[in-house]
């Protein structure tokens, strides 16, 4: 069998991966925080990417196979651990994928860092520019470890390097900003903005990296769900009542929260609710044959409150 | 149908409308017209009209009353309304409802074109076009099935001629084509106009929106003209101003049929005798337009649908090879405006 290692094993889509993949893979996995109750043919190491005995876990196990999930994407921490997690720890994980024979990687970046941006065009495809920088440059190093697997991608042709963008993913299991945002019981919208919003259910994302690790795809690919709708739709349809401000007063506003630790979400984030961010997967269901099984109401109601 | 292609976006298979759910709640959009139905779900933005909540938080009462409110306003509105405005809300209702355009489950379309949305907007167009310019179309019948660029002349200062069209495509095609445009790089910038923008079919124009709405097998609204043609005096009045190579490019990429219509009419609507260049460059406007009258004149509209054009070669060919096809279709649009100014008797019959 297989040796896979899962960085990033503990959060919810780190489980939801190692389950998905368990039968076809001896499924091994680090993160920084323990797994309580992980099933017992699961290794857990609790450990730091950054540490030197990450190491040690290549050259023990030498998993043939890698799905790197360990990414901060929240802003509790301090912005220079984050990047040095982000894009130092890739970085790292890259080296020792080269250096210990590793045949397949995963790396779940997201449609994020396209950016949104409004004169952006619907339904991007994998080779639109990663624009996020220009108006939200706190999650830039996200488009940096995107462009560093991409390097890495053209430098080692013999690893089946697949870099997966999905779209905002949703689900029981997951916890992330745009989750955060939806259960919300009043959520803030941008005054006259309306943007249309893919989503994908977390086990379709999970079944997707599986199918990418069996099809043994290389290469960029975009990973979208059952389809968009407006944001006050989904808001609607998770229970939330959208709180409409104008512009000026919700920038401020989130700008002095997020600076007095209140807010989760610095204002760069604003652009993501005024302007779509949509992306075509077109390239991802025709390499694997993925199709996303949840339905945009079954979506909404793993999320609703 | 128009159906041939698959687009990113069409990612499963759409349903024309909202299942209910619920006893009460039937799930806002297109289901009004049932027999006996509920006129006030109409808002397919309005929050779900759910079965009785036993427990209601304040916040939630406010919402609600206020949607209650505003649906009673719409009720009475709707009642109150001439039998004449409510036939023709029923009529594009219909026509929409059966035109080849696929929508989720939750009413939109992958580019936000919701049919509620546009319906509201129509029906202002329409009875302009009905009642006001007195519209009369002809070469509906030219339509190809699945996706084509509709180029027109473009004039009268104010573009009504796109909304005419727009209806003539709607109310007078069998089956209607909601017509999609393509605007400026700016627009989604403008806050409530952008999300009105997309409600009624609009995306900016970007090749790649160009060409995924078209693989989709749209029908896409172009004026190669733009401005020139819609700013130009009285005293051009008929005369094609230079068109742009865009459309060409675009229809030769995706070997799209292209429609002409000449419109005859929108260029007495309003009379203008003049351009003041440096106020509008000051204002930020394309265009700065002394005219003799600024609410449009009852002129009568004649629209010429022509037989759908054909071309072939590569999109990527330098301008002169472009341009000699572009000529072809403005030759083409010359002639039938030349032929309507004949038929025509004068401005307002």
């Amino acid at each position: 069998m297989e040796r896979l290692l899962i960085t990033g094993i503990a959060g919810g889509q780190g489980r939801l991966v190692a389950k998905r993949v368990a039968d076809s893979f001896a499924v091994s996995g680090v993160d920084r925080a323990p797994w309580e109750g992980h099933p017992d043919h699961i290794t857990v190491h609790t450990m730091d990417l950054r540490k030197k005995k990450f190491e040690d876990i290549f050259r023990r196990e030498r998993p043939s196979a890698v799905v790197h999930l360990a990414f901060v994407r929240h802003f509790r921490a301090d912005p220079m651990v984050r990047h040095e997690i982000n894009v130092a720890g890739t970085k790292r994980l890259l080296e020792c994928c080269a250096t210990y024979g590793v045949k397949k990687l995963v790396v779940l970046s997201s449609s994020y860092v396209y950016g949104a941006l409004p004169e952006s065009p619907y339904y991007m495809d994998e080779d639109t520019a990663l624009n996020v920088s220009r108006h939200y440059p706190d999650i830039r190093d996200l488009a940096e470890v995107d462009t560093l697997c991409n390097t890495f991608l053209w430098k080692y042709p013999d690893i089946a390097t697949a870099i997966l963008r999905p779209v905002p993913t949703l689900g029981y299991y997951v916890h992330n900003s745009i989750g955060g945002y939806l259960k919300l019981r009043y959520v803030p919208t941008i005054m006259g903005f309306n943007p249309m919003t893919q989503f994908l259910h977390e086990e379709d994302l999970a079944e997707a990296i599986g199918r990418t690790l069996e099809t043994g795809i290389r290469g960029i690919f975009n990973v979208t769900g059952p389809g968009a709708v407006p944001l006050k739709v989904a808001i609607r349809e998770t229970g939330g009542i959208a709180v409409p401000l104008p512009e000026p007063i919700a920038r401020n506003t989130i700008d002095s929260l997020f600076r007095l630790g209140l807010y989760h979400l610095p204002p760069g984030a604003i652009d993501f609710v005024k302007y779509p961010c949509t992306i075509d997967g077109r390239r991802f269901r025709e390499a694997t044959n993925f199709q996303p099984l949840f339905t945009l109401e079954e979506i909404f109601s793993s999320v609703r409150h | 149908m128009a159906k041939t292609s698959k687009t990113p976006t069409s990612e499963r298979p759409a349903r024309r409308r909202r299942t209910p759910r619920g006893v009460v709640g039937t799930g806002g959009i297109l289901m009004h017209d049932e027999p006996g139905g509920r006129i006030l779900l109409d808002d397919p933005d309005s929050p779900e009209n759910d079965d009785l909540q036993p427990s209601l938080d304040p916040g939630e009462q406010v919402a609600h009353s206020l949607d209650a409110l505003s649906d009673l306003a719409g009720g009475i509105l709707q009642s109150l309304a001439p039998r004449l405005i409510r036939d023709l809300d029923h009529e594009l209702r219909e026509r929409i409802r059966n035109s080849p355009i696929e929508l989720n489950s939750f009413g939109y379309d992958p580019w936000g074109f919701n049919p509620d949305v546009a319906r509201r907007t129509l029906l202002l167009f329409a009875l302009v076009y009905r009642y006001y310019f007195r519209v009369q179309t002809s070469g509906l019948e030219h339509l190809p099935a699945g996706r084509m660029l509709v180029i027109p002349n473009h004039a009268g200062q104010i573009a009504l001629d796109a909304g005419m069209i727009a209806i003539a495509t709607v109310l007078d095609a069998d089956p209607a084509r909601p017509l999609r445009g393509m605007g400026e790089y700016w627009l989604p910038t403008i806050p409530f106009f952008n999300v009105f923008m997309a409600r009624v079919g609009g995306v900016v124009g970007t090749p790649k929106n160009a060409r995924d709405i078209l693989e989709h097998g749209e029908a896409v609204i172009a004026f190669p003209e733009g401005v020139r043609g819609m700013s130009k005096p009285f005293a051009q009045r008929y005369q094609l101003q230079e068109f742009g190579y865009g459309f060409m490019r675009l229809a030769l990429e995706t070997t799209t049929p292209i429609v002409p219509v000449a419109v005859v009419g929108s260029e007495e609507q309003a009379i203008s005798v003049g351009n003041i260049k440096p106020l509008a460059d000051l204002l930020g406007m394309p265009a700065f337009p002394i005219l003799l009258n600024y609410f449009p004149l009852p002129v009568r509209y004649h629209l010429y649908f022509g037989e759908p054009m054909e071309f072939r070669g590569n999109a990527n060919d330098e301008d002169e090879v472009i341009g000699k096809k572009v000529e072809q279709v403005k030759a083409r649009i010359h002639g039938m405006i030349q032929e309507g100014l004949r038929r025509r008797r004068n401005w307002f019959f």
